[in-house]
C-alpha cells in the first residue's frame, strides 16, 4: 500500500499528453515532446509510472471458459433464425406489393384526403344546415303586389260604402250602381 | 463457411445486407467477445452482459441495410452495443455502497460457477480497491466512462471511440484524461 507523497499531481500542461502517451495515441511529434519533457521532470515521470501499474489492473473483463462462448454463438444465431422468420411471415403476407407501390399508395391516399377535404366540406356544411328552399324574388314581388292588390279592393269597398251613407238623391242615381255594391258587400 | 471466415468486415456486411445470414453469423463469432466485455464492464453483470450484447447483434442484423459504410462496422456495430449498455444503466441505476457490495459478491458468485480458469490479473485488484474502481467509474460521467472503457478495455483508438461516441478526438482526449485521472487518485492507496 501506497502511503507516500505520489498524490503529487504532473504538470498540468502535460497530464492529458501523459494519458495519451501510454495508451500509444497521439503523433510522433507529441510523443517527442512528451518524452523530452520526462527526460526533466520527476513529477510526470511518477505520473507515468503509476498510470503503467494501475490502469492494466483495471481490466475489468471476464475471461469465459469455451463452452460459454459455443452457448452464447449458438443462442445468438438461434435469435438471428427467430428474427428471420418473424420477418418473412410479414413478409409473405405483403410479398405482392412492390416497392414502388408502397409510395405511390401513399401519394394517392393524400391525394384523395385532400380532395375529400375541399368538396366534402361543402357536402359536410349542408348536411349539418337545414336544406331550406329559397322563393324567388318574382314569386316574392308577385305575393306582395297581390296582397297590396287585394288591400286595394278593400279600400275601394270602403269608399263604395262611404257613398253610400251619403244622401240618397246623390247615391241613387242608378240600379245597376246599387246591386253591384250590395254584391260586393256580400 | 470456412471461405467466410477469411472475408474483410465489409465483404461479410455486403453479403449480410443482400439477405445471407450465414456471412452475419461469422460476424457474430468476430465480435462476440469484445460485445460480450463492453457490456459486461457496464453491467458487470453476466446474464445482462450476454443479453444486451445478444440485442446489439439481433439490432444490427434488423438493420443491416441502413448501414452505409462510412464507418467500418465494428465502429458502427460498437455504437450499438454502447448505447444499449447506456440505456441500460440508465433505467437501472446503481449507487451506493450496499448495492457495490452485493454487485461484488453476486460477480464472485458467477465467476467461481462459470469458469475456475481466470486470469491472474482479475484478482490484481481485489476487495477494497476494487470497490474503489467500481465506485469511480460508476460516479464518473457517462461520458468519460464510455470513453476510458473503449479505449482502456476495449483497445479502441482514440479516432475509433471519437466515432462510437460522434464526437471529435479532442473531446474523447479530455474525457480519457480526466477519467484516468480520477482513478488514479482513487488507487494511489493502492498501489
Amino acid at each position: 500500500m501506497k502511503t507516500d507523497a505520489s498524490l503529487a499531481r504532473a504538470c498540468k500542461e502535460y497530464e492529458e499528453d501523459l494519458v495519451l502517451y501510454y495508451y500509444g495515441d497521439g503523433g510522433e511529434d507529441e510523443r517527442r515532446k512528451v518524452e523530452l519533457h520526462l527526460a526533466g521532470c520527476g513529477s510526470c515521470r511518477h505520473f507515468l509510472d503509476d498510470l503503467q501499474r494501475l490502469l492494466p489492473q483495471i481490466t475489468g473483463a471476464e475471461t469465459m471458459p469455451q463452452s460459454f462462448w459455443d452457448r452464447y454463438y449458438r443462442e445468438t444465431v438461434s435469435k438471428l433464425q427467430t428474427h428471420d422468420e418473424r420477418n418473412s411471415g410479414w413478409r409473405s403476407i405483403f410479398a405482392p406489393l412492390q416497392t414502388w407501390m408502397v409510395p405511390a399508395f401513399g401519394t394517392v391516399a393524400v391525394a384523395l384526403l385532400v380532395i375529400g377535404l375541399m368538396f366534402g366540406k361543402s357536402n359536410l356544411i349542408s348536411l349539418v344546415e337545414p336544406h331550406s328552399e329559397k322563393i324567388p324574388q318574382e314569386i316574392l314581388a308577385d305575393k306582395n303586389q297581390l296582397e297590396f292588390f287585394e288591400s286595394l279592393d278593400i279600400i275601394e269597398v270602403l269608399s263604395k260604402l262611404e257613398a253610400q251613407d251619403e244622401p240618397k238623391t246623390e247615391v241613387i242615381e242608378s240600379d245597376g250602381n246599387r246591386a253591384s255594391l250590395r254584391g260586393q258587400i256580400a | 463457411m470456412a471461405d467466410q471466415l477469411e472475408l474483410r468486415d465489409e465483404e461479410l456486411v455486403a453479403l449480410s445486407q443482400q439477405g445471407r445470414r450465414d456471412c452475419f453469423e461469422v460476424l457474430v463469432r468476430r465480435y462476440m467477445e469484445k460485445a460480450f466485455h463492453i457490456a459486461f464492464n457496464f453491467t458487470r453483470d453476466t446474464e445482462t452482459a450476454k443479453d444486451l450484447s445478444q440485442d446489439a447483434f439481433l439490432r444490427a442484423y434488423s438493420n443491416i441495410k441502413q448501414f452505409d459504410g462510412r464507418s467500418s462496422f465494428y465502429t458502427w456495430f460498437y455504437r450499438i452495443v454502447v448505447n444499449l449498455c447506456l440505456d441500460h444503466t440508465r433505467r437501472r441505476r446503481r449507487v451506493g455502497w450496499e448495492s457495490l457490495d452485493q454487485m461484488v459478491e453476486k460477480t464472485g458468485e458467477q465467476n467461481q460457477f462459470a469458469d475456475t480458469t481466470f486470469l491472474p490479473e482479475e484478482h490484481a485488484i481485489a476487495g477494497e480497491a476494487k470497490r474503489r474502481v467500481d465506485k469511480t467509474l460508476d460516479t464518473m460521467p457517462k461520458k468519460q466512462r464510455t470513453a476510458f472503457l473503449l479505449r482502456n478495455h476495449q483497445g479502441l483508438s482514440i479516432s475509433d471511440v471519437a466515432k462510437v461516441m460522434k464526437t471529435t478526438e479532442g473531446t474523447v482526449r479530455v474525457y480519457l484524461h480526466r477519467a484516468v485521472a480520477a482513478l488514479r487518485q482513487s488507487l494511489l492507496e493502492f498501489v
